[in-house]
This record gives C-alpha cells, structure tokens and sequence, in this order.
C-alpha cells in the first residue's frame, strides 16, 4: 500500500500549504479541517474537489473494496476468483488514487496561475498608473496657468485616486510575492523616530477630518534598524490609518517607540471600536475584515495586516495585538536593531 | 545647456520626463528603444541618460553593456527607470554599472530631477 502513503503524504502537504495560518484554539482547528465548506471557499474549488473529501471517498472505496474481497473469498473457493477480485482492487484503487493526484495537482497548478497572474497584472498595471501620476504632476506643477481654483481642485482629487489605485496596486503585488515566498526586502538604515514622524505626517489629514488626535512618545534612544524602510512605513502607515478608521467619533491614537540595544519596539493604540473577540483570530489572514459596526463606513481591501505582519516577521520581528470590544485596540511590533532579514541581498 | 538623453518605450512617460525636464532648464533628447538609445548615446554624448530596462529590439541591460564599453560614454551616469523592482534587476544593473535606480511608480517628476541634479552637482 506505499502508493496510498505517498498519496496520504501528498495530500498532507497539501492541506498544510493550502490552509491559512490560525491563531485558534484546538477545537477550533479540527472543526475547521472537517469543514469541508469552508475548505472550498479557501481554495477556491467545489466541495467534492477538495483534498479531504477526496481523501474521505478513497477511504470509503478501499473499505468498500476490502469487503468485497472479503466476501468473495469467502464464497468462492478458487484462486483465481480471489486473484482475478484483488486485480480489480488494486486497478481501482490506482485509478482513484490517479484521480486524486490529478486533482490536487490542478489545484496546486490553478493557485500558481492566480498569483503568477496578480504578479503580472500589478506590474502592467503600474506603467499607466506611472503615466496619470506624472502627466498629472506635469499639469499642476508646470502647466498650471489658466486654471481655475475649481479646476486645480478637480485634478488633485484625480491624482488623490491615483494614488490610492498605486497603493492598491503594490499591495497586490507584496502579497502575490508573499504568497510565492518571494516577497525581496532592501537593507536601509532607519531611524524609527524619523519613520515615524513620516508615517504620522501622512495621516495627519486623515486624523483631522476624522477628529483624531496623534500621540507620539520616543521612550528608546536606541533608534535605528536595519530594514526595508518603504516597507516598514507600509506597516506604520496600516497600523495608523486602521487606528485612526475604526475611531467612531473622535479619540486619540497613541505611538510608543520603545527599545533596547537587541530590539525596538513600537506600540500604537486607540480608543475605538475594538476587535470582537470571535475574530480576533482571524484578524491577520487575507481579505479579512472585522464585521464590526464601523465596516461599512470605511474602505479597506483587509490586506493592510496581512501585508504587515509578513513583512514585520520576514524582517526578523514579530507583531501581535490586544483588543477589547469598545474599549480599543494596541497593536505592537518589534524589529531587531541588527540585520536578521531572511533574504539575502 | 545641460543635455539629458531619455531612452523610453513608454510615449506618455517618455513625454513627461522631457517636457519637465524642459522646463527646468535641460536639453533633452529621446529615443524609443534600445537600439536608437546607444545611437544617440555615441552621437550625442550627454551629460547624463535615463534609462528603462524593458525595451524593443535592445533591453536596457544591453543598452548599458554599450555604454559601459564605448570610450566617449563610458563616464556618463545612466539612471535606471524601472517599474522592475526585483532585487535581481537591480543588482543586475548596478553589476553592469548604472550609477543609481528608481522605480518609476514610486517617484515623481520632481524627486527624478532632483537625483539628476544631484548626480550632476547642479544646485
């Protein structure tokens, strides 16, 4: 029966490659590894394609068709009904198991073909989001004469479009990477504190209409790392902005920088809706967003904490939070003060 | 006058690029692929080329291999414009000895002008 180890082996792996990372209790995960629904939803397949199903049916045949035998050769006394029986077995299980294989291979090749395409598709895409950006720096910066107030106004919110859309699009991009544990980080010199004033700087109109305050305290002296440091104001800049979103009315975002000689940490926190706790493990997976009563009020693709924590522990950090439901949230991550980054450059 | 060569497949980036560089007081001159781009290199040695790395009939890495090994254009900074951003690329070109790279979607106008004019200690 090695076949069917192999194939038990394959399936295995492919569970373990396929299922997204959680953070629930033991229960919760063999739940989860029988739900066979939700198993599809996750790969994008028909619940009778997915590998455990698969693997449930193969169990029923080989029962199926250990009885068979069983009985046959019970009745018939003759080796060459019980040979003929077992040929048909294993023949049957060969093309079964075939078909599996088959299977968790198109899966497999199908989740491939969907990150090669985002890949590809978010980088054609940047050469005219490139083309709007500039032509539109073009206008205002050089062109500008003849233009009314009205009309200045018009094209700012043009290019504010456009460059949500490039955002969008290098989010996709970091996570099709991630997804194909590609995802290559520079080795910059960065001071924390700088950073964050930076990452503050581009909420600080966001806060404003949102009647939120910024708090930042610089507790650590010890204030570089060694990191990619356009991706480490990806995380500042997703950690923030999702404070300050899921502030009802008005509140106070707080940003501690902290650290030793090994680590720095930074903490940011805020007084609004909270996470409900059934969720809170789920928070980190892609396209997840908390079903609470602000998510409808605001925009969000749910792939700014995925993105973040990918990032935060690629670099050689970690990031974790505490949150309680109407009270606020505190996220926090750490970075090492020397290089631990995983790629090499 | 200062003279700038952009060498950019990509007609609305290419335009772009010229006409801000115009009006901040460079000559330009354009070409549209590779081939053209070392061309005008050769004949009009300028003082400073902005290169893409995805181009017809020459890529950009070839482009700069040329450069490199020609006599009048081997000293003259060549800036990589890419959407490529890929630690490979990069290196690859810093390898075969472009001065610096910027990825075109992360950059304005007014930050490449700047590189330029660092690079040529123009205040």
């Amino acid at each position: 029966m090695s076949p069917l180890f192999i194939l038990c082996g394959i399936i295995k792996n492919m569970k373990q490659l396929k299922r997204p990372k959680k953070m629930g209790s033991l229960k919760q995960k063999i739940i989860n590894e029988f739900n066979l629904k939700k198993q599809a939803d996750d790969l994008g397949i028909k619940v009778w394609q997915t590998p455990s199903f698969l693997f449930i049916v193969m169990g029923v045949i080989i029962v199926a068709a250990m009885t068979g035998v069983y009985v046959i050769s019970k009745h018939y006394d003759s080796i060459e009904v019980l040979v003929l029986s077992e040929s048909i077995v294993v023949a049957l299980l060969f093309t079964i198991g075939n078909f599996i294989i088959k299977s968790v291979e198109e899966v497999a090749k199908s989740n491939k073909m969907k990150s090669e395409f985002v890949s590809i598709a978010s980088h054609q895409l940047k050469t005219p989001i490139s083309e709007m950006k500039w032509e539109i720096e073009l206008l205002l910066s050089k062109f500008s004469e003849g233009l009314t107030e009205k009309q200045k106004e018009v094209v700012g919110e043009i290019a504010h479009s456009g460059a949500k859309m490039a955002r969008l699009v290098n989010d996709l991009l970091d996570v099709a990477r991630i997804d194909q544990g590609n995802l290559a980080l520079a080795k910059d010199k960065v001071n924390m504190r700088k950073l964050i004033e930076e990452a503050v700087e581009m909420q600080k109109e966001f806060a404003l209409l949102s009647n939120v305050k910024i708090k930042t305290t610089f507790k650590s002296k010890r204030l570089d790392v060694i990191a990619d440091k356009r991706r480490i104001l990806v995380v500042l800049d997703n950690l923030i902005s999702n404070a300050i979103k899921y502030i009802e009315e008005k509140g106070t975002v707080e940003i501690v920088l902290d650290g030793n000689a090994e680590m720095i940490q930074v903490s940011v926190r805020d007084n609004g809706v909270g996470i409900p706790k059934s969720e809170q493990a789920n928070i980190s997976e892609k396209f997840f967003r908390s079903n609470n009563l602000i998510k409808n009020k605001t925009d969000g693709t749910g792939l700014g904490l995925y993105i973040a924590k990918n990032i935060v522990e690629q670099s050689g950090g970690s990031l974790w939070f505490e949150s309680i439901e109407n009270v606020g949230s505190e996220f926090y991550f750490t970075l090492p003060t020397t290089d631990q980054s995983k790629v090499k450059k | 006058m200062t003279k700038i060569l952009i060498i950019e497949d990509d007609w609305v980036l290419q335009k772009a690029l010229a006409d801000y560089l115009s009006t901040e007081g460079f000559e330009t001159k354009t070409a549209a692929d590779g081939e053209s781009g070392i061309a005008l290199a050769l004949a009009e040695k300028p003082d400073l080329i902005l290169l893409d790395i995805v181009l017809p009939k020459k890529d950009g890495f070839e482009v700069l291999r040329t450069i490199r090994a020609e006599e009048i254009t081997k000293k003259i900074p060549v800036v990589l414009l890419t959407n490529l951003d890929s630690i490979s690329d990069v290196e690859k070109a810093l390898e075969l000895g472009a001065t610096t790279y910027l990825v075109k979607a992360d950059y304005k106008l007014e930050e490449v002008t700047a590189k330029v004019k660092e690079l040529l200690n123009i205040k």
